[in-house]
């Protein structure tokens, strides 16, 4: 019999170098109503690395994920409470600018969300919000961003027609591109590649592996082999809490907490 | 023992499956070609009724502004304008605030309170377009003319006319209120259906709500949008009870606001009653006129969905 519960399950956290983190999670608790989501989480955020949250369905990840750039403010009777610093600032503090934030913290959906416009806009959408650019300026920052997701060479003879009619692995990619564009520190990426085919998968991966030079990013993936392959730490998260984290390779390979060992060697989930 | 396996081969295929499929498809076919015959039934018949005051006044029945029962002299163009300024007046009201309210009831009202509202709006859709006229009649025009027509009235202009409240401008009014709750109803359904990402990947983005409602989300349903409006305005352009009792029914071509005017539908409903021979052939040739515009403004919308780029 599987344990389902987590009342004796002892946490491991095994985090990075105090003085490499850019984002601290701490003692998070979220609610949907009266239904609570998430249990004391802590993560701890590496700066230009790349975090992995893995863990069965309804677990809490992609939760976790909402709350780092406050998504989750668009619907009333959704809490927080704990602390998460960005740069050592509370970010679910009252006086928090949301909108900037959100440009701070940028994040990529399961499905790909191209707007109503076209590409060329796509990309420039973030950065005409926060920011007055020259067109030759915005020109560069378009191609720059599109290059960085990989997508350019791909898309540079077509800038002006819409962002909808590209294949569904391009969308995912020309989100990235969107969201890179404003130059965000963190880019949180929810579950990304689900919805594409292999090649898509491997060409996104490649993107996010060029792109932890210059960001950081969060990625919750339900594919464990995407996980060890792209991340330095995974977290593994169960039943609304984090259960162990540390470096890839040492969680996938010598997991610390027995629950960890189950998931990974395929017995739940 | 296994149960027999089901026949490929027609002859087994039970009778009645291979009679009533042809039926279905015929009662199918038929209700479709009664549709088109009923469309083409209805030119023909304006046509002919029509036809004598189309041949006696040629174009002149367009744009002639002299409707005369009396001496026979038919011309139009006061209903036609009457009819479309009045339309795009009501359309102009009503747009905006069908908007807000769709954006306020789907982005920003909580749960609890846009059902209730939602539901009031489709009540609104539903009063009968006779209460409309009479409330505009003894309600709204009365006070319009003693509150805002009088006051205003001193500027000419735009605003002369005579100050009794039955004017194309309080008519318009009217026909806002009238296409406002269908307009409003429609457009939320459209913003009801933008998946949820959509929106949280502006927001996601550090967009504003206005800014996440004017640059990503009408735009993305402007299809629809602009569809809803269109079938407004033809709504609008039909209307005829309401718009009687209230536009002051005069065949002079309006020339401001406050003209009282008259419009094809409301000329129709006015007249038919003592009309008879070229009088009668003025009025179905108005009605074929209404009928022509309203065909118009559904091509333009055709047009308009077909050319947008995203």
């Amino acid at each position: 019999m599987i344990d389902m519960t987590t009342t004796d399950i002892q946490s491991v956290i095994v985090p990075p170098p105090a003085d490499s983190l850019v984002l601290e999670v701490k003692k998070l608790n979220f609610f949907y109503g009266t239904h609570q989501a998430l249990d004391g989480v802590d993560l701890p955020v590496k700066r230009h690395a790349i975090t992995a949250l893995i863990g069965p369905s309804g677990c809490g990840k992609s939760t976790l994920l909402r709350i780092m750039n406050r998504i989750y403010d668009l619907y009333p009777g959704q809490r927080a409470d704990g602390q998460i610093l960005l740069d050592g600032e509370d970010i679910l503090g009252p006086k928090v600018d949301v909108t900037a934030l959100r440009a701070r913290v940028g994040m990529v959906f399961q499905k790909p969300t191209p707007f109503p416009m076209s590409i060329y806009d796509n990309v420039a959408f973030g950065v005409r919000l926060h920011a007055s650019k020259t067109s030759a300026e915005m020109d560069e920052i378009v191609e720059e961003s599109l290059r960085r997701a990989a997508l350019w060479d791909e898309v540079k003879d077509k800038l002006h027609k819409s962002g909808l009619g590209l294949s569904g692995g391009q969308q995912q990619r020309l989100c990235v591109a969107r969201g890179i564009a404003v130059n965000p520190e963190i880019l949180l990426l929810d579950e990304p590649a689900s919805a594409l085919d292999p090649i898509s998968t491997a060409k996104l991966e490649d993107t996010l592996e060029e792109l932890k030079r210059d960001y950081t990013i969060v990625i919750v993936t339900h594919n464990l082999q995407q996980a060890a392959r792209l991340s330095d730490y995974t977290g593994f998260m169960f039943l609304g809490k984090m259960i162990e984290f540390g470096p890839t390779a040492d969680l996938f390979v010598t997991p610390k907490v027995a629950k960890t060992g189950e998931y990974i060697g395929g017995r739940f989930g | 023992m296994s149960a027999p396996r089901p026949a490929v081969s027609t002859d087994q295929i039970p009778v009645r499956r291979d009679v009533l499929d042809p039926i279905f498809r015929y009662v199918a076919f038929s209700a479709a070609t009664l549709l088109l015959a009923v469309l083409g039934g209805l030119i023909v018949a304006l046509l002919i009724g029509g036809w004598p005051a189309l041949a006696k006044f040629g174009p002149s029945f367009f744009f002639s502004t002299t409707w005369d029962p009396v001496r026979e002299v038919f011309g139009a163009a006061g209903p036609i304008v009457g009819t479309v300024v009045s339309s795009a007046l009501a359309l102009a009201m009503a747009l905006p605030i069908a908007l807000g309210i769709a954006i306020f009831l789907t982005q920003f009202c909580p749960r609890v309170i846009a059902q209730p509202i939602a539901i009031m709006t489709e009540l609104l859709a539903g009063i009968p377009s006779i209460v409309y006229g009479m409330w505009g009649l003894f309600v709204f025009a009365p006070w319009f003319a003693k509150h805002i027509q009088t006051p205003l009235s001193g500027l000419g202009g735009l605003f002369a006319g005579v100050p009794n409240g039955a004017n194309i401008f309080t008519a318009s009014v009217i026909l806002a209120v009238m296409i406002l709750p269908y307009m409003a109803a429609v457009f939320r359904e459209l913003f009801r259906s933008i998946p949820p990402q959509v929106r949280e990947a502006a927001f996601g983005m550090g967009a504003t709500p206005f800014e996440a409602v004017t640059r990503v989300l009408i735009p993305y349903v402007q299809k629809g949008l602009v569809g809803a409006v269109m079938l407004g305005f033809g709504r609008a352009l039909g209307e005829t009870m309401a718009v009687t009792f209230i536009i002051g029914n005069s065949h002079n071509f309006p020339t401001s606001l406050f003209s009282s005017s008259s419009t094809l539908a409301s000329t129709i409903a006015n007249e038919f009653g003592e009309a008879s021979g070229m009088h009668s052939s003025a009025l179905i040739a108005l009605g074929l006129v209404l009928f022509l515009i309203t065909f118009a403004v559904l091509a333009l919308a055709r047009w308009l969905l077909s050319s947008q780029r995203y």
